[in-house]
């Protein structure tokens, strides 16, 4: 500590910091120097305790990794258990797990939209991110039940097939979201208040982002073309066709614009999906007990907030030896410091903010 | 009418309606705000505590009421104890010189809706309305906390910044009206025909812009903000005196309100006051006119809160020292300019 | 002639008055509240409620304590004891207790049960007031609607 430095801790409890996430800074006269995140506040020991439940009773627990983005984590498991045990997903399953997980990157996005512009002062975007979120929200509840903590995705496939009336309304849904979107582009793309508070905020070049492990909507702003769906496809992305959003500067804003064209991507998406939906069945033939051999095996997916990727060792038996979670918003975490070295302190909630972090999967 | 009637019950009274007129306008903005901000977010806002919620600020008084009142060991408890009441008493001591309509003739007695006049008004009441930036000082550093008094040092640059553009658009203004008395001014309007904010809407602008961010509102309100690090100079408070600061922060929204309406959109007089075919207009009183326009810019924060974010502080203090005063030097420069070549 | 374009955009504020447009569209539109609790919005029929027991028409239990969801479940809420009865041709429950406290409503017992004994309800209602609101028995398991908050914040100072 510098003889003009002062620590300030932004607390667990904090408005902005998205969870319980603590955050001790070194400002030097309104300067941040340093950034040093303290975490583990949620930590619920995830990891072990999988150890001890079956493959599939991990699923459900999952979903309370990113608890704003449930989808994505069971995917993301799933996919693992069923390239370790070598289980062959059906197309029709396929692409409603694509449509699933569109619709959860949709859900996810709106709500960071909310939570950035809160913290940055802007409340409304808040209220309208959400409203549209519900929609999304109601889906899902009539699709399998709930709406956060959604367990939709299943070891094998999804857990109900998609009827007519429901790609109807989602297709409904959809429709209703670029209106929402125009809003929230009409009271922050081109204000000047907005533009202020993250244009030149918390850059980083390519090459330090990738050396900081950053991924996901954060890599690509800053121009780095890497998304799993387009790199490495999983579940039948690579019939689609859509297009990957690139930013330039790798500021708070491009992250920001980003965000945004990923929605409209998504929407895409699942349109294309929905099109093109094959006949079949939504659920292979999976035995009730799965035993897997011993083996090890990595699958990763384009979470919405970053590349998401589990590690299970088998050893035979019902239940996993060892699973590993390769969090997005964990190593993301790491390039806050970066970001955040000579920028004024109330641009630290602003970068943090366009980070989109969830302290479920850091702290797991 | 009696000597003791008018020279007593009457200027009683007025100084009563003087402190009484701020907390209703107040109570009714803690509903306005909370309401109207709700409705533009597409939720209903409070509407359970009496109709449509009109009792939640008996409600939110009562709770402020019944807290604890809190000072710390090492607090400065004189000046800790003052601030509230100096960011109160400048607000309440600014409305003496408010004008609120013409006089009102009854029987013999001239009834004047103001408790002072005086040739120089606008001045002195944009002098009281200063006194605030001590109250705020008092606050911050009589907290005896490091976050407190960065809260009130930031706000009283804030203040004291742009107070520059707020009395150089000013000037326009008497310029205009060869006076500086508030009453005269609105009767320059009147006699003109034109309100002067048609007339110079970039002293308005500025004007309007400076006014905001004197009384940290959004989207100048970094130093209040519940997001930031840094929670403001009412941190330490609790209970009555927080409320204190709650409501003078509203009561300076009026008075700021009501100075907009008296210098650049005519007082109390009605739409278009040259336009004999619109005389009918005249049949509503003057006051009632003043009212709604000060409404109208009260929802105008209201609305501004609702949707813009917030500016940093070295954006702030950058806007202002770069964009406003220049623009209000240039601004003045014009209009005096065109005033020296009538 | 762009860059005099955007200065004067930027000069009168256009920026801004669209924000504001925004939400005064917004301050007009009809709100989506709903008014709970004077109006109550029924969940999805795929709901994940509280998970109840049923009856079949004849008011016989549906439950045949064969334990598969109690070996299903993940956070172990259940402990189950049946017995068969003499000369019955189906084991019923004599301990079926079930803790709300550690369900996580993924809906494997829902899933797995051969006779859809249990099945998820509309509730959705589910504070208590003490543990044992928590905790339901045989009987409880059966309970919905007014009974079912009775069971859960039955002594409570302040009722609904």
């Amino acid at each position: 500590m510098a003889f003009n430095e002062i620590e300030l801790n932004m607390g667990p409890q904090h408005p902005s910091t998205h969870g319980v996430l603590r955050l001790k800074l070194a400002v030097d006269n309104e300067v941040v120097v340093r950034v040093e995140p303290v975490l583990g506040y949620l930590h619920r020991g995830m990891e072990k305790l999988w150890e001890s439940l079956t493959y599939v009773q991990v699923v459900p627990l999952t979903d309370r990794l990113d608890y704003l983005a449930s989808l994505s984590n069971n995917l993301a498991y799933v996919l693992t258990v069923e390239k370790l045990a070598g289980i062959e997903v059906p197309r029709r399953a396929r692409y409603i797990r694509i449509v699933l997980a569109e619709l959860q990157r949709l859900a996810s996005h709106l709500a960071w939209a909310g939570f950035m512009a809160n913290d940055i002062g802007a409340m409304s975007v808040l209220l309208y991110g959400f409203e549209a979120r519900e929609e999304i929200l109601d889906l899902f509840e009539a699709y399998c039940g709930a709406r956060l903590t959604v367990h939709g995705i299943r070891i094998g496939g999804v857990v109900q097939d998609l009827d007519a009336a429901l790609v109807s309304r989602i297709r409904t849904v959809l429709s209703r979201i670029p209106k929402r979107l125009a809003d929230i582009r009409a009271l922050l793309d081109e204000n000047r208040i907005w533009k202020e508070r993250t244009v030149g905020i918390g850059p980083i070049t390519a090459a330090d982002a990738i050396d900081l492990g950053l991924t996901g909507p954060a890599l690509r702003a800053s121009g780095v073309a890497w998304d799993m769906r387009k790199d490495v496809p999983y579940s039948s992305y690579d019939e689609i066709d859509f297009e990957v959003p690139l930013g330039r500067n790798g500021d708070c804003y491009d992250r920001y614009l980003v965000r945004l064209e990923e929605i409209c991507q998504s929407i895409r998406i699942v349109g294309q999906a929905l099109d093109g939906l094959p006949e079949g069945e939504h659920m292979a033939k999976v035995p009730r007990a799965l035993r897997i051999p011993p083996a090890e095996a990595y699958h990763a997916i384009e979470a919405p907030k970053g590349v998401l990727g589990f590690t299970i060792r088998s050893n035979g038996t019902d239940k996993p030896e060892r699973v590993k979670m390769r969090s997005p918003s964990f190593v993301n975490l790491q390039s806050l410091e970066h970001m955040c070295v000579g920028c004024l302190f109330p641009d630290v909630v602003g970068i943090l903010g366009s980070l989109d972090i969830v302290l479920g999967e850091i702290d797991k | 009418m009696t000597p003791f009637v008018a020279d007593v019950l009457i200027p009683v009274g007025k100084i009563v309606a003087v402190i009484l007129y701020p907390m209703v306008m107040v109570v009714v903005m803690i509903w306005l705000e909370r309401r109207v901000v709700a409705l533009m977010q597409g939720r209903l806002g409070p509407n359970r505590v009496g109709f449509q919620g009109v009792l939640q600020p008996v409600a939110d008084a009562v709770k402020l009421f019944f807290k604890e009142d809190i000072i710390q060991r090492q607090a400065d408890r004189l000046l800790f104890n003052i601030s509230p009441l100096l960011v109160m008493a400048s607000s309440l001591l600014a409305f003496c010189f408010v004008p609120l309509g013409e006089p009102i003739r009854i029987g013999t007695y001239t009834l004047t809706l103001w408790i002072a006049e005086s040739p120089v008004g606008l001045l002195i009441v944009l002098g009281l309305s200063s006194i605030s930036v001590f109250g705020v000082i008092f606050g911050g550093w009589a907290s005896n906390s490091k976050y407190p008094l960065m809260g009130a040092l930031r706000s009283v640059v804030q203040v004291l910044s742009y107070e520059i553009p707020t009395g150089l658009t000013v000037l326009t203004v008497a310029f205009l009206a060869r006076s500086m008395d508030l009453v005269e001014i609105v009767r320059r309007q009147e006699s003109s025909g034109v309100w002067y904010g048609f007339l110079m809407p970039v002293s308005f602008i500025v004007f309007w812009i400076s006014a905001v961010a004197e009384t940290n509102r959004a989207p100048f309100d970094l130093p209040e903000a519940e997001s930031e690090l840094v929670a403001g100079y009412h941190t330490e408070y609790s209970g009555m005196k927080f409320a204190y600061f709650y409501m003078a922060e509203y009561a300076h929204m009026v008075l700021v309100s009501s100075l907009v309406v008296i210098l650049f959109f005519g007082g109390w007089l009605p739409p278009f006051p040259g336009v004999r075919a619109l005389d009918f207009l005249d049949v509503v009183p003057g006051f009632v006119w003043y009212l709604v326009k000060i409404m109208f810019f009260l929802y105008l924060y209201v609305w501004m809160r609702a949707t813009f974010p917030r500016y940093r502080f070295d954006s702030l203090i950058r806007l202002v020292w770069k964009w406003l005063i220049p623009l209000a030097f240039v601004n003045f420069l014009v209009v005096a300019l065109v005033r020296y070549l009538r | 002639m762009k860059r005099i374009g955007a200065f004067l955009k930027s000069f009168f504020l256009v920026d801004m008055v669209r924000g504001l447009a925004v939400t005064l569209r917004h301050y007009f539109s009809r709100k989506v509240t709903v008014p709970y609790p004077e109006k109550v919005q029924e969940p999805a029929p795929r709901f994940r409620g509280l998970p109840r027991l049923h009856r079949d028409e004849t008011g016989e239990p549906l439950c045949i304590a064969c334990k598969l969801c109690q070996k299903s479940c993940g956070t172990n809420c259940f402990d189950i004891e049946g017995r068969k009865a003499e000369g019955a041709k189906l084991m019923r429950p004599v301990k079926f207790d079930w803790k709300l406290e550690r369900c996580s409503f993924c809906g494997f017992c829902v899933e797995v049960c051969p006779t859809s004994a249990i099945r998820f309800s509309p509730e959705f209602r589910l504070t208590g007031v003490r543990r044992e609101g928590l905790l339901f028995h045989l009987d409880d398991m059966y309970l919905q609607g007014e009974a079912l908050q009775e069971h859960l914040c039955g002594g409570c100072r302040r009722q609904g």
